[in-house]
């Protein structure tokens, strides 16, 4: 099946209807739906928790009072650049201690290589290299109110507002001051790998679908099995989709999509809960490794189709531009938006502390992918939650509407990538 | 259900090859040293012994510490005389052992 767009809807009209006749007559079928054209889907509740619990092993951090792709809450940057006459005399020593503390959002050399002075081990360089900042005849008013909220000179900087955000205290910001005025030349570093600017951007060369290589295989082994396992309404996937490997060979490919019967995008994982419910009976949460299995099976047998979401109609089309407007919201309380990281133009392909941050276009092919670093298997929707969870902001459940509209953009920034998951990446 | 071990051996060979056998086995490796949400120590729960025999005797093995990650991928060779039958033994710290198996035709 190679077509997509209104052929696939019709194929699937046809689908669902030919496997509504062969549903075994066990199966309870709510009347109403005996005539829909569509898969049918549950529509009355949630796919995933609520409330909704972040999980057990993630960072316990409170973030309310700040904005999440739901609220905006966080405080707005002052109206002007605070005047500072007399000069500041800060602790530089201090000031030294705290540009590393990596208890304050990762610390300055995340983003800034800070002489030999600030350290050397790994920074980044999403911002500019501040090594000789000390001599660029800076006056304390900018090198304060640029460390409280720079927003006041460049309304559209990547920088946290440090201050605004309650980050650090104005008498720590006069520490950082007083040794930024001391940093006078260029960092030294033992190795070629410690300099941002010289360290190699890494390359994913593992052969992700190899099972003695990637993990995640197993997962597909484990949905298989799912597959024929019957729910409580008598049926199992197999028994209306018994030639998965044919009738789901580009369909992976197309989602998300916008669902005129739950009014949002649905994705793969969240169309596998709701379409469970309805036909096996089985009660696949979100996030259970039940969904997350079939999320990737079904992807995987799409693997090798490019691609193509439906961002055209009216809906679809509103949805997507949702989507771009989240994707550029500032969030959390350091204040980053998806942009900040993830465009070019901005921090993506460049380094954060010693990690590299991708670009958009890239990354939605493979996913669901195996994380190395978490040991365990991860869905978009849960990429979604840490990137969060990492700017200081809190999560939503994994069926948030709002998590419908960034995926629906973020894919169609993909398309014509071909499907390869489950991926592999650290 | 549990998941299948992962073993890669070269079908057929010839008498005295020495052939290249690649296994990885699903199992959590854990340390014992790291704690649950409630500060309580989670239990050592790791493969310690890994084994492989050749129709029936012993070719290769190995014992494993709680350094090794996850997911232990193992990677070893073993010159073949005969046809026969590959067997592998992960042995946890709770008794368990996983095996798996796998035959080659020996020219």
């Amino acid at each position: 099946m190679i077509q997509r767009g209104p052929i696939v809807c019709a194929l699937a009209a046809a689908m669902s209807l030919w496997l509504f006749a062969r549903l075994p007559t066990t199966a309870a079928q709510p009347a109403s739906t005996a005539r829909v054209s569509v898969a049918p889907l549950e529509t009355e509740s949630e796919a995933a928790p609520r409330p909704w619990r972040r999980y057990p092993d993630w960072p316990k951090r409170d973030s309310t009072g700040f904005s999440t792709l739901a609220v905006l809450v966080s405080p707005a940057p002052p109206s002007a650049p605070r005047r500072i006459t007399a000069s500041i005399l800060g602790d530089a020593a201090t000031g030294q201690r705290l540009v590393a503390d990596r208890t304050r959002g990762g610390s300055c050399l995340a983003c800034h290589v800070m002489g030999s002075a600030g350290g050397t081990d790994l920074p980044g360089n999403v911002g500019p290299d501040l090594s000789e900042i000390g001599r660029l005849g800076r006056d304390d008013e900018w090198l304060f109110n640029y460390v409280y909220d720079a927003r006041v000179y460049h309304p559209d900087t990547i920088m946290p507002p440090w201050g605004t955000h309650g980050i650090f205290t104005e008498g720590e910001i006069n520490d950082i001051v007083a040794f930024l005025k001391t940093l006078k030349a260029p960092a030294i570093f033992k190795q070629s790998l410690d300099d941002p600017q010289r360290r190699p951007p890494p390359a994913e060369r593992r052969d992700n679908l190899d099972p003695l290589v990637n993990p995640g295989m197993w997962v597909v082994d484990r949905a298989q099995e799912l597959w024929k396992l019957v729910g409580p309404r008598g049926a199992a996937c197999a028994t209306c989709h018994s030639e998965p490997q044919k009738s789901f060979a580009a369909w992976a490919a197309s989602m998300p999509k916008w669902e005129p019967r739950l009014a949002k995008v649905l994705g793969v994982e969240e169309f596998v809960t709701r379409h469970a419910r309805m036909t096996t009976g089985h009660d696949w949460l979100m996030e259970s490794a039940e969904n997350t299995a079939l999320a990737v099976y079904l992807r995987y047998l799409a693997n090798g189709s490019p691609i193509q979401v439906d961002i055209e109609s009216g809906d679809a089309k509103q949805a997507y531009e949702r989507g771009a407007n989240l994707n550029a919201r500032k969030l959390g309380q350091l204040n980053f938006s998806c942009l900040d990281c993830h465009s070019p133009d901005r921090g993506a392909l460049k380094w954060i502390r010693g990690q590299w941050l991708g670009e958009q276009k890239g990354q939605l092919d493979h996913y669901p992918t195996w994380r190395t670093s978490q040991q365990s298997i991860w869905d978009i929707r849960r990429r979604f939650q840490w990137c969060q969870v990492a700017v200081w902001a809190d999560e939503l459940p994994p069926d948030a509407n709002e998590y419908g509209d960034l995926e629906l953009y973020l894919t169609a920034k993909n398309a014509g990538l071909k499907l390869n998951v489950p991926g592999i990446r650290h | 259900m549990a998941d299948k071990p992962r073993v890669k051996v070269a079908g057929q060979a010839h008498k005295g090859d020495i052939v290249q056998i690649k296994t990885l086995v699903s199992h959590v490796m854990e340390t014992g040293l790291r704690k649950d949400e409630n500060g309580q120590i989670i239990p050592r729960r790791i493969i310690n012994r890994f084994t492989c025999e050749f129709n029936g005797r012993l070719v290769f093995s190995c014992d494993l510490g709680t350094g090794i990650a996850a997911n232990p991928y193992l990677q070893f060779s073993a010159r073949v005389e005969e046809s026969g039958t590959f067997r592998f033994n992960w042995i946890d710290d709770d008794g368990v052992t996983i095996t798996a198996e796998e035959s080659i035709s020996v020219s």
